[in-house]
């Protein structure tokens, strides 16, 4: 709770600070969603060749991006430290976060909240709604509730993937590419995994597990398959808490090893 | 109560060696080779709270390691410490709520939203009550005359303004121990007394025990009961300041000016049998030189005797002097001695 309302604070800041740059604001919200939009547009036409993919439709392809939009979005939001290394470790700026009394990760996602990233999960929820509807799926509350807890274990599990990646940097004096390459796995995850072979199947499903951050808990509100996935769905919160939890441990086991930047 | 207790505190950095050249750097790339830099070699020191105290060092010495040591900012390789009750690296989020650090050369506000709006965000991380926050800086933006300032963004103050601020903000939620890492670096003489006695009056009201780092010995002679001195690792004095002086000052000087024209040989022969030297300035004054084991008193008594004086000025050895005195002879031997005996 304390937590809570320490992001609010800072989200408030966020605004002080960013609004006052009204066009930078929206030039990135749109850069944001035509990004988005591209994706969207790969989609469409792949499925102006074939019919379906692995044995998913267009309309559910679509529906599983709307999906993996939402978490997306709070991810972004959240997780705006794509320069953590060069300004925490690196420029020292690591040694103000410790002197305060609040978790070292919070305090720097928050001191980098980026909400607009936010708009996207709007969007992502309307096409979610639009295919829905034009599926006719049936809708009841527990759907609601299901999608409230995908989305959170969705969330946590890039959060936890994201929070390890960035304490590499507390090990290793010259981070390596390593975030480009886990950006690029990680688009795997929106399209239906039986596409790909076995390996890397099993590694999105349980090593990087990016499954589960679309089309595992997306096919929970869609039509049964062959091979299944939706059986997985009701995993995600906890693949979500345990991603999690190994993530902060390698962060607060990484901070211990934090040296400063000279005096 | 001690505020501050480390006892054989050690920290290690390893260090990867760079090979020279294109070819050193391939090898680089397959094998590295690390070695363990010491950067702090198993001091031991105790500060007792509401005490000042100056810690004072060449560059590299160690200062700032072993600062963020005490911070809970790094963890100790080896050794012992506590500060306030807690051992800093382990409770660090309940620890820093009794302790404020200022780091000089490092801004702890927010660059682009004003001082005013970085305070309340420190008072909502700190959890301090509206109500005592709103006292407590009230207080210290009239001791530190902050108040025309408070809605300006802090990219837009000068050092001195901001350093003003920084103190503010590292003492916003009342803690017992300040940390001061270099707190008067850049700033002019002004605003380096208005510092000064503020934290002089601080530490007097409200019995803030302050653990400085600074260059500028003035800081120290303004401030500080206690001095710690380290050079490369060690601790190579600890105790008073003026004990620092008259162990490490080797004496004093006196200026003669004369009525008239003085030959050195006259001087000499005035202050025969006692071991003093003198150095001619021009044909009317004279320096001379007294080591501590004479007493200032007979030598002046015989100058003044045999000789017809205008003026006598009695120079002190200035601090800066000793401490590069210091500095230079890597006095760490006499130190170790000093160590040992005590």
């Amino acid at each position: 709770m304390r937590y809570a309302s320490l992001f609010w604070e800072y989200i408030k800041n966020y605004a002080k600070t960013r609004l006052t740059y009204r066009a930078d604001f929206w030039i990135e919200v749109i850069s944001d969603l035509l990004f988005q939009g591209m994706n969207l547009i790969f989609i469409l036409i792949v499925f102006q060749h074939t019919a379906s993919l692995g044995g998913w439709s267009e309309l559910e392809v679509v529906f599983v991006y709307g999906f993996f939009m939402i978490p997306y979005g709070i991810f972004g939001t959240l997780f705006s430290i794509w320069n953590f290394s060069e300004r925490y470790i690196v420029k020292g700026e690591m040694d103000r976060v410790l002197t305060r009394p609040a978790h070292s990760l919070f305090q720097v996602l928050f001191e980098n909240v980026d909400p607009q990233s936010l708009i996207g999960s709007l969007v992502g929820a309307g096409i979610m709604a639009y295919c829905w509807g034009q599926m006719g799926l049936p809708f009841s509350f527990m759907d609601l509730v299901m999608l409230f807890l995908f989305i959170i274990g969705a969330v946590l599990i890039y959060a936890g993937l994201y929070t390890a990646l960035n304490a590499i940097s507390f090990y290793s004096d010259a981070p390596t590419g390593i975030v480009p390459l886990m950006y690029n796995i990680q688009n795997y995850g929106r399209y239906p995994v039986n596409i790909y072979n076995k390996i890397i199947r099993f590694m999105l499903t349980w090593l990087l597990p990016f499954a589960f951050v679309g089309v595992i808990p997306a096919s929970y509100f869609l039509e049964q398959k062959s091979d299944d996935l939706s059986q997985l769905a009701l995993l995600t919160p906890v693949m979500g808490l345990i991603v999690f939890g190994l993530g902060l441990a390698f962060w607060n086991h990484g901070v211990k090893r934090y040296r400063g930047a000279g005096s | 109560m001690l505020a501050i207790d480390v006892k054989d505190l050690r920290k290690e950095f390893r260090v990867q060696k760079n090979r020279e050249g294109l070819s050193g750097a391939l090898k680089d790339l397959f094998k590295r080779e690390y070695r363990e830099v010491r950067a702090v070699k198993d001091i031991s020191f105790q500060i007792p709270q509401g005490e000042i105290c100056g810690y004072i060092g060449e560059n590299g010495a160690g200062k700032s390691t072993t600062i963020k040591m005490l911070t809970g900012i790094l963890v100790p390789t080896a050794g012992e410490l506590k500060v306030n009750g807690y051992v800093p690296y382990k409770d660090r989020e309940k620890f820093v709520n009794g302790i404020g650090v200022v780091f000089g050369q490092r801004s702890q506000l927010w660059w682009d939203i004003g001082v005013i709006e970085s305070f309340q965000l420190l008072r909502k991380v700190y959890r301090v009550p509206e109500a005592d926050f709103r006292k407590r800086l009230n207080n210290l933006v009239e001791r530190l005359e902050l108040g025309d300032l408070l809605n300006r963004p802090v990219r837009k103050l000068s050092l001195g303004q901001r350093m003003r601020c920084e103190l503010v903000a590292s003492l916003l939620h009342n803690p017992s121990i300040l940390f001061l890492d270099e707190p008067t670096i850049g700033l002019d003489i002004v605003v380096k007394t208005e510092i000064r006695d503020f934290l002089m009056q601080m530490n007097r009201e409200e019995g803030t025990t302050i653990l400085l780092t600074t260059h500028d010995l003035q800081d120290i002679e303004a401030l500080c009961s206690r001095v710690i001195m380290l050079d490369d690792g060690r601790v190579i004095y600890d105790g008073g300041l003026d004990e620092l002086k008259t162990k490490w000052s080797k004496g004093r000087e006196i200026q003669f000016q004369f009525a008239n024209q003085t030959p050195i040989a006259k001087l000499k022969q005035l202050t025969e049998g006692i071991n003093v030297g003198w150095t001619i300035e021009n044909d009317v004054t004279a320096k001379l030189f007294v080591p501590h084991e004479v007493s200032v008193s007979e030598a002046m008594a015989r100058v003044v005797g045999g000789a017809d004086i205008r003026d006598i000025k009695i120079f002190e050895t200035n601090t800066d002097e000793i401490v590069r005195g210091i500095y230079q002879s890597g006095s760490a031997d006499v130190a170790k001695k000093e160590v040992a005996t005590s």
